[in-house]
């Protein structure tokens, strides 16, 4: 990146500035309401409205953008409907994607899924398919995610808890055991690069075992540096340019051999969740998306064969207006992106498709009820903002892993949006509105603004060794605590009208018992019936691609094959890079 | 009381969730406190630790599931090393009002859990600190 001078924004203003503008308004009429606005204001709003003309809204997880009391054409007096909005399914696809939306295809209703042995998430699985649920999602433990065997001492404890664990190709066809992973679309939560690198080639060899050819299998993968470098904590890291390479093998590897399947999964989700903004989560996505669509086309690829498969993944939380125009200025960004920037000529290429989880940590203890209205809201302004697909987190997860009620519960709340509200009949509901518009605008220009920082600083990778990015999410989320404890952001039941008394009791989940031993015994049969030449000879040759630094992903299909288990290939890993240090985030 | 309240503050295992932990670590500095973060650590690891730097206070934390499991075995740790008695253990995450009464069962001194207010913590530390002390 070093030989490149011109910004995104550079390339963006520069290739931009000619383009005429065609406003909607004339100035005839804008005049007119000029003077009638500004005696308005004068006449009938009251001294004090008039003073505080702008408030900034402090809201949980919200980005301090400055509202007015009122907005109207004057907000965007040169608003040119075709260039900036399009109709839906056009350029520069403010509106959504595709012209009918959700009359066309419903958003996918893919609750997250994931506890105890295979065989436990399987029984979910099937119960919230059996319920109408439309995709899969599945959550994989923490020793899983950290890449460790299930019978390593440093997974002592933790076996099967907020995820599903899984060692080897043994328990992925536990996990999918009864689903025919050709009709159905999987999304496996891989956050990093290193576990999708190790998980997804298990996923690939179980098909293989059912006879399943690889290009009838669909869904995505997560794949996203940001997760395994700063939005963690673990024990082990490998360096950001090793885990920057994998990501890019991953895309490589998938691209060329699962057609239909998302290699990549932007995850500003947990970046914002962990503590940024609305507008670090976007601007972070999209400078890493940037940074791995050049160093695709760096290895040779054309622009269109890795952009149609990218995806983004959000977080929907509190402040409502501000959700719904971050989808979509974050789409019309993405598109300028692509067109502008990277030349791409398929429409495919030019879409910011996303999956959203509703906010985890705008939900409260007390009271936890509340809990189910903040996610429908967040789902909502999801849904208006024109998403692919939802997950809706459940109320009592300030507590723990979602009961089955409470899961089925975030299920329905999907489905009362899509069947019984109406607001899946008409495109983007809300465009036009001066507001959304405006704020739609604004928040376009401060993610474009914080993708030039990134990129000034040397690019994302660069920002994310020199600790800016951690730096930023502590500042970030030490001051929002303030607010919180300030009441400065209120948050009703916890600092505004608080309940007295004790907390009411509440069903929770209990994780299944004895799945460590379980696993311990599985992995235990997996060593000792494996061909351990063959597994020896997998690793060793896994080694020496990673040390080549070629793409790592045949070798660990081989290994899956194999049956290596995860720990195994990723102790490979970490021989071969060596371990890195992240920045100290206090 | 003498000198600076030492704190050890660590994740427990493998859970990936810190924003809590480092915000209790840079308030309890911001309150005067020494404070020790080690990252994920076992048991065995955090008992050394606390151990080998002499500290007031142990405090882990657990968002992942795992309190009971390895809560349960640094308590176990810390009786045999004899540091019930003479130091604090507190456990702050995501529990079930069940889970958080079975914890101060099996032997932390508080439970802390979303949600809890700065000043609190910040002082049912120095409470608990100065009745150890007197005792």
């Amino acid at each position: 990146m070093a030989e490149r001078t011109k910004t995104t924004k550079e390339i963006l203003e520069e290739k931009l500035a000619g383009r005429e503008r065609i406003p909607l308004y004339s100035p005839k009429a804008l005049d007119k309401l000029r003077q009638e606005f500004d005696q308005w204001k004068n006449t009938v709003v009251r001294e004090e409205d008039q003073k505080n003309w702008q408030v900034t809204p402090h809201t949980i997880l919200g980005s301090d953008i400055p509202r007015e009391m009122l907005y109207t054409p004057l907000s965007n007096p040169d608003f040119d409907y075709t260039q900036d909005l399009g109709n839906s399914g056009q350029q520069p696809f403010t509106r959504g994607i595709h012209a009918n939306m959700y009359r066309g295809r419903e958003f996918t209703m893919r609750q997250l899924t994931g506890f105890g042995a295979p065989e436990d998430t399987n029984q979910r699985i099937k119960f919230m398919l059996a319920h109408g649920a439309t995709g899969i999602n599945i959550i994989f433990d923490l020793p899983t995610i950290q890449m460790y065997d299930s019978d390593e001492p440093i997974s002592t404890g933790q076996v099967g808890m907020s995820g599903v664990a899984i060692d080897s190709v043994d328990d992925m066809d536990l996990l999918f055991k009864d689903i025919p992973l050709d009709k159905v679309t999987a999304s496996l939560v891989t956050h990093y690069p290193s576990n999708t690198a190790i998980l997804f080639p298990m996923y690939l060899v179980l098909a293989e075992r059912r006879g399943i050819p690889w290009d009838k299998l669909a869904g995505s993968v997560q794949n996203d540096i940001t997760m395994e470098e700063v939005v963690r904590s673990g024990p082990e890291y490998i360096p950001p340019q090793d885990c920057f390479r994998t990501q890019c093998d991953n895309i490589e590897f998938i691209r060329q051999n699962v057609p239909r399947w998302n290699f990549i999964t932007y995850n500003g989700y947990n970046l914002r969740e962990f503590g940024t903004s609305g507008i670090t989560e976007m601007s972070v996505a999209v400078a890493n998306a940037i940074g791995t669509v050049e160093e695709m086309l760096r290895r040779g690829h054309d622009v269109d064969w890795v952009a149609e498969r990218l995806a983004f993944f959000w977080s929907p939380a509190n402040d409502f207006f501000e959700e719904v125009a971050r989808v979509r200025a974050v789409r019309r960004l993405w598109y300028k992106i692509m067109r502008y920037r990277f030349n791409a000529k398929s429409t495919r290429s030019l879409w910011m498709r996303c999956h959203v989880q509703t906010s985890g940590i705008s939900l409260i203890r007390q009271e936890p009820l509340n809990n189910i209205i903040r996610a429908a809201y967040h789902a909502l302004s999801a849904v208006l903002g024109g998403v692919q697909s939802l997950h809706v987190d459940s109320y009592d997860e300030a507590y723990s892993v979602p009961t089955e009620q409470a899961a089925l519960l975030s299920l329905r709340t999907q489905q009362i949006i899509q069947a019984e509200t109406g607001v899946t009949e008409v495109v983007d509901p809300l465009g036009g509105s001066f507001y959304v518009e405006a704020l739609t605008n604004d928040i376009e220009t401060r993610i474009l603004d914080e993708v030039d920082e990134i990129e000034k600083m040397g690019g994302y990778v660069a920002t994310i060794e020199q600790g800016w990015l951690h730096r930023k999410i502590t500042e970030y989320f030490y001051h929002e605590r303030s607010n919180i404890e300030q009441g400065d952001i209120r948050v009703v039941g916890y600092n505004i009208h608080k309940a007295p008394g004790e907390l009411p009791p509440i069903d929770v989940f209990r994780y299944p018992e004895g799945v460590e031993q379980k696993q311990k015994a599985r992995l235990a049969t997996l060593r000792e019936r494996r061909d351990n030449e063959k597994v020896n000879s997998a690793l060793t040759a896994l080694r020496e691609a990673c040390k080549r630094k070629e793409n790592v992903v045949p070798y660990t299909t081989e290994c899956a094959r194999a049956g290596c288990s995860e720990g195994e290939m990723f102790k490979v890993f970490k021989q071969a890079y060596g371990l890195w240090r992240p920045p100290t985030l206090w | 009381m003498e000198g600076k309240v030492k704190v050890l503050l660590s994740k427990l295992g493998l859970d990936v969730h810190n924003r809590g932990v480092i915000t209790v670590a840079k308030e309890l500095r911001d309150a005067g406190m020494e404070v020790i973060y080690i990252g994920n650590s076992l048991p065995k690891e955090i008992i050394e630790t606390a151990i080998q730097e002499d500290v007031d206070v142990v405090g882990v934390s657990s968002l992942g599931g795992a309190h009971l499991t390895l809560g349960g075995l640094l308590i176990e740790q810390a009786k045999q090393k004899g540091l019930k008695d003479r130091m604090i253990f507190l456990i702050g995450g995501v529990f079930s009002p069940a889970d958080a009464v079975r914890l101060q069962q099996i032997g932390f001194d508080g439970v802390v859990s979303p949600g809890a207010a700065r000043e609190e913590i910040a002082s049912s530390i120095r409470e608990m600190v100065s009745s150890r002390i007197v005792r």
